[in-house]
């Protein structure tokens, strides 16, 4: 599914940052995977690079088969829309739209007609157990209820990468834990691939792999013994 | 996309109503303008020249002469060949005891036998009409359009005070008109009456505004203008009505021509408001912006949906400034019809009526607007990639571009337009399109790293005396280099367009001023008509031995000024004792001197000629002028040109003695009369008003009189314009304040963290006061040079074109201090608002703000 090779990564400015030195990875279709590191080891930056969202300066990302390296932004969009879906920290819900609204977005950039997106929306709140809050604006939800959203609308586009970006990280033990419940129960379920990005041993621990990065380069590569498999 | 608009565009309007209330402000006062200008222009002319149309009638050709048509000419005209009718004419513009109907246009016909020419409509069965005999025994019986009459209360027996020369005079209502056809002239302020009783009651005495002909079935219309042309010779004037109408339209095209400037200045203004308020949309709306590239959106999605918000906003603009513009046009249509009516003798009244081209335009100017004015901040919204988005404050950091590029083009646009006003190329429209096009794109490519130049300036300064507000201000003007050169721009347009524009008016005002009082030297001037183009009446040629044996009288003069096209141009031909007039008057010659002038004009029958007719005509001293007197071609030879501010499309000059000896008319406009050393003007004026009263219409005004008169005229024709810069100030005024609360919402953030290092309120309030008043100053500074240019453009080469005159250019000192008091004011009234949000920021919230 996914495949680093030699990618590095170079932030230009007053003076250059390197934020990936030279990382070779290969993920598998189905895997859930955990990267850890300290701040300012590449986690998001690699992260960026896995969802198209950024480009490497050199090396090859290999996502479901395409560079996306050599795609230019159109084709990297495209790629979001259909093969990647997110989640982040800070959610990044909308927040004038109402919940099957935020769900409904990318089935909406990609033309699908309404009747299916209704079907789809509810269909995936029922999934994550918000079918009751659909008319509401994330404001009048709990933290816990807005990363369901997200993950609602990650999950709508039945994309195959599912990418998380600190999913826990702005939620209490409770929340957190059931937000990692529903991970492992989409990823057993729905064979989605799922990296996730975290400081959160308890999130890491979720994972059946381990990848640690430090200053921009794999540190180490585990098999977790209790994770998602 | 629609789903987006829907959702996400509508729910950012609900959320900023302020700001989209300012941009839909931005569209609205520039299509306002464009609107209102051009409808009531337009209302104007079709009114114009539907007039001479429906009061034609069935009329195939007119006669006109300068100084009216012999009563003799209508027995001769009918006895020729291809003649089937003939009516005699007399059109007059009056105002009535009722100011609020404004003008009403009388038409003294020949009742018995003008039935042939014009269909009237008499409606009802009333018996003066009926008889025609006994409506024209009675003197004062007029008719009146259903409409007029309606609007003023007037049943049939009710009567009403027409304002004429010699005073108030009362008509008496003897039958109405339907309101079609001929009666929709003027807008329907239509009055008809006998036509000998209007020549009494206008003192035309013997004479005819024109007379229309009809021509029999086999005749064609080129067979009767040459039989017409023949027999009467060339100092008749031979037209279709279609013709006459274009003649006409054509003396106002001057005055109307000007609005297109305004119109243009106020839609770029616009622009840039709406570039102001899209940029920082785009600001706000970044982190939305990345997590809808982060789920699949495209650059072109994200570029069309702030497009769409553009089209909708110009849409929703462009409808709303129409309507504003159809409120404002009626207003604008009665300043312009008293200007022209005022400064040319020719009007139309009416009720503006929008027409579909300029809902069109208008609309379509909108959306332009918009669209010119989104275009750049959708282009950025559809660049921001997505993991910049996210980052916080990643975009208040971002250094500004590199501008060699930028200032080198700004400079070559900006010298082409300046080598292209010194030698015009091409000229008409297309040179002043071109001029103001290319002078445009130079200011605004130059306006930005030079608004730049001067804050780096200027900050230092003022941190000197407010070290904390100081620095604060010109750290939120310099970090955001686009937000900040958007707004400078909008202010410096608006700038220029005050100093260049008022500046104009100013310097034609002075030059007006100066040649007035150089001109106008004598005590009093005795005058019939209170209109200075349109002769209401003329006084007999025996009068002036009359006022000369008046006690306290020196000497008298007597002015007589004709209208007659000069290849194709309404020229002044004017006449006067030259010997008495050089003694008291101060010529200002650009060829030629006073004793040429004299000797020419008294002993050679030569003649003088403004500085204007040279120019556009080219011709010079020692060449000669061709015009046409009622007995054939007459050539004069040019003595000399002088400066003189008669006429916008030139004056020939020449001695009474050859004005009688060639056009065998004594009649005059305008007795100017000096007194005797240590005689009491005010005496003699008495003395002279004694002499007419019961025999003439006479106004008597002393020279300050006279001169206060001129001056409100010139004033009234630049009303119009004082609107439009009015209107200037208050896009000035929106786009400061658009950038101020534009800055306070971008800056939330570094308020909430100034506020929690110990910021007072009270010195973010005074930052952004001073970032408002820093605004300004920059935004005058680089108007000044560029307000000047523009003023100079005015006066030189267009002025030049249009009317062949150069004005000396004065620098508007006046309008500066105006705006050096009016501008700090306002600056600081528009960072009122702004100022009060920032002092109320929540910290906690602040920080959190993206």
């Amino acid at each position: 599914m996914l495949k680093l090779h030699d990618v590095i990564k170079t932030y230009d400015g007053k003076s250059a940052v390197t934020a990936l030195a030279g990382i070779n990875l290969n993920i598998g279709t189905g895997e859930m995977v955990a990267i850890m590191g300290p701040s300012g080891s590449g986690k998001s930056t690699l992260l960026n690079l896995l969802g198209g969202l950024d480009v490497p300066s050199s090396g090859e990302v290999v996502v479901a088969g395409k560079d996306l390296a050599k795609e230019n932004e159109k084709g990297r969009s495209l790629f979001r829309r259909s093969k990647v879906s997110y989640i982040f920290q800070a959610y990044h819900l909308m927040p004038t739209l109402k919940v099957s609204q935020n769900v409904a977005l990318p089935l909406h950039l990609a033309g699908i007609p309404t009747g299916e997106i209704s079907r789809k929306v509810n269909r995936v709140l029922k999934e994550v157990g918000l079918e009751g809050r659909s008319h509401h604006l994330p404001d009048e939800l709990s933290g816990g209820e807005r990363q369901r959203v997200a993950i609602a609308r990650a999950l709508v586009t039945d994309a195959p990468l599912l990418l998380a970006d600190e999913p826990t990280g702005n939620l209490d033990t409770a929340r957190g834990e059931e937000i990692l419940n529903l991970l492992r129960t989409i990823h057993r379920e729905r064979g989605t691939t799922i990296v996730i990005v975290t400081h959160d041993h308890k999130a890491a621990s979720a994972c059946a792999r381990l990848i640690k990065l430090r200053d921009g380069r794999v540190e180490g590569d585990s098999t977790l013994p209790g994770g998602a498999a | 996309m629609r789903f987006l608009l829907r959702t996400l565009s509508l729910s950012y309007v609900r959320r900023h109503k302020a700001k989209t209330l300012l941009t839909l402000l931005g569209v609205v006062v520039g299509v306002a303008t464009f609107s209102s200008i051009e409808s009531a222009k337009g209302t104007l002319v079709k009114g114009i020249r539907s007039t001479v149309d429906r009061v034609a009638g069935k009329a195939q050709l007119q006669i006109t002469m300068e100084g009216g048509v012999p009563e003799e000419v209508q027995e001769q005209v009918r006895s020729l060949p291809g003649i089937r009718a003939t009516s005699p004419v007399i059109e007059q513009i009056v105002s009535t005891e009722k100011g609020e109907l404004g003008s009403l246009m009388v038409i003294g016909i020949d009742l018995l036998g003008d039935r042939e020419m014009r269909d009237y409509g008499f409606e009802g069965d009333d018996a003066d009409l009926d008889d025609p005999l006994l409506f024209l025994a009675q003197p004062d019986s007029a008719i009146f359009t259903r409409q007029f009459a309606e609007k003023a209360d007037l049943k049939i027996g009710g009567g009403i005070a027409l304002k004429i020369p010699k005073g108030m005079k009362r008509v008496t209502t003897r039958g109405l008109l339907t309101p079609k056809g001929f009666s929709e002239a003027f807008g329907g302020n239509l009055m008809v009456m006998d036509v000998y009783a209007a020549q009494d009651l206008f003192g035309r005495g013997r004479r005819f505004d024109r007379l229309d002909v009809r021509l029999t079935e086999e005749t064609s219309i080129a067979q009767g203008t040459a039989t017409l042309e023949k027999a009467l010779g060339p100092a008749y004037r031979v037209e279709t009505p279609g013709k006459r109408g274009e003649q006409i339209e054509k003396i106002v095209a001057n005055f109307i021509a000007g609005f297109n400037i305004s119109s243009g200045f106020a839609l770029a203004i616009g622009i840039f408001l709406i570039f102001n308020v899209f940029n920082v949309a785009v600001n706000r709306r970044r982190r939305d912006i990345g997590t809808l590239r982060a789920l699949g959106a495209t650059p072109r999605q994200v570029q069309l949906l702030f497009l769409s918000e553009a089209l909708v906003i110009g849409i929703v603009g462009g409808l709303l400034g129409t309507l504003v513009g159809t409120t404002v046009s009626q207003a604008f249509l009665q300043i312009m019809g008293q200007t022209t009516e005022t400064m040319y003798g020719v009007t139309s009244s009416g009720v503006v009526r929008l027409p579909p081209v300029i809902v069109l335009e208008s609309m379509l100017l909108g959306v332009g607007t918009s669209l010119i004015g989104a275009w750049g901040p959708a282009l950025t919204a559809s660049r921001i990639p997505p993991t910049e988005a996210f980052a916080k404050g990643a975009f208040q950091a971002r250094p500004p571009g590199r501008s060699v590029v930028r200032i080198t083009a700004g400079v070559v646009a900006l010298g082409s337009t300046i080598l292209m006003a010194l030698r015009p190329p091409f000229g008409g429209n297309s040179f002043i399109f071109t001029e103001l096009l290319l002078g445009g794109v130079g200011i605004v490519l130059l306006v930005g790293p030079l608004s730049r130049l001067l804050l780096i300036c200027l900050v230092p300064l003022v941190t000197r005396f407010a070290p904390v507000a100081g620095r604060l201000s010109g750290d939120a003007l310099l970090g955001n280099a686009r937000r900040t050169s958007g707004t400078i721009m909008a202010m410096a347009l608006s700038l220029t367009f005050v100093l260049g524009l008022g500046g104009y008016m100013g310097s034609t005002k002075k030059a007006l001023d100066r040649w007035m009082l150089d001109a106008l030297t004598c005590d009093l001037f005795v005058r019939a008509s209170a209109n200075f183009n349109r002769p209401d009446f003329l006084f007999p040629g025996g009068l002036r031995d009359e006022l000369l044996q008046l006690p306290g009288v020196k000497s008298v003069e007597s002015f007589r000024a004709t209208r007659p096209l000069y290849q194709g141009h309404q020229i002044q031909v004017t006449s006067i004792e030259i010997s008495q007039l050089l003694e008291r008057m101060k010529y200002d010659f650009t060829q030629g001197d006073k004793g040429l002038m004299l000797r020419g004009l008294t002993q050679e029958g030569k003649c003088v000629v403004s500085d204007n007719f040279s120019r556009r005509y080219k011709l010079g001293v020692g060449q000669q002028v061709e015009l046409t007197a009622p007995g054939g071609k007459v050539r004069f030879t040019i003595a000399a040109v002088v400066r003189d501010y008669g006429s916008d499309q030139g004056t020939v000059l020449m001695d009474r003695t050859q004005f009688l000896r060639y056009w065998q008319d004594d009649r005059v406009d305008i007795y100017d009369v000096s007194v005797l050393p240590g005689a009491n003007v005010a005496q003699v004026r008495d003395l002279i008003r004694a002499k007419l009263a019961g025999r003439y219409p006479a106004l008597v005004s002393t020279r300050q009189e006279f001169i206060a008169e001129i001056t409100k005229a010139i004033d009234a024709f630049y009303a119009l314009t004082r609107v439009t810069l009015f209107l200037a100030l208050l896009v000035a005024f929106l786009g400061i304040v658009t950038a101020l609360l534009i800055s306070v919402a971008e800056r939330t953030r570094e308020i909430g963290i100034l506020k929690a290092l110990g910021a007072f309120p009270s010195q973010l309030a005074r930052s952004i006061i001073l970032e408002a008043l820093l605004l300004a100053l920059v935004g005058l500074v680089l108007a000044l040079p560029s307000g000047n240019l523009f003023a100079a453009f005015m006066e030189g080469p267009l002025a030049e074109l249009f009317t062949g005159w150069i004005m000396p250019h004065f620098y508007p000192w006046e309008i500066l201090v105006q705006l050096l008091i009016a501008l700090p004011l306002i600056s600081a009234f528009a960072a009122w608002v702004p100022a009060r949000q920032a002092g109320r920021l929540k910290i906690t919230e602040s920080i959190e703000y993206e």
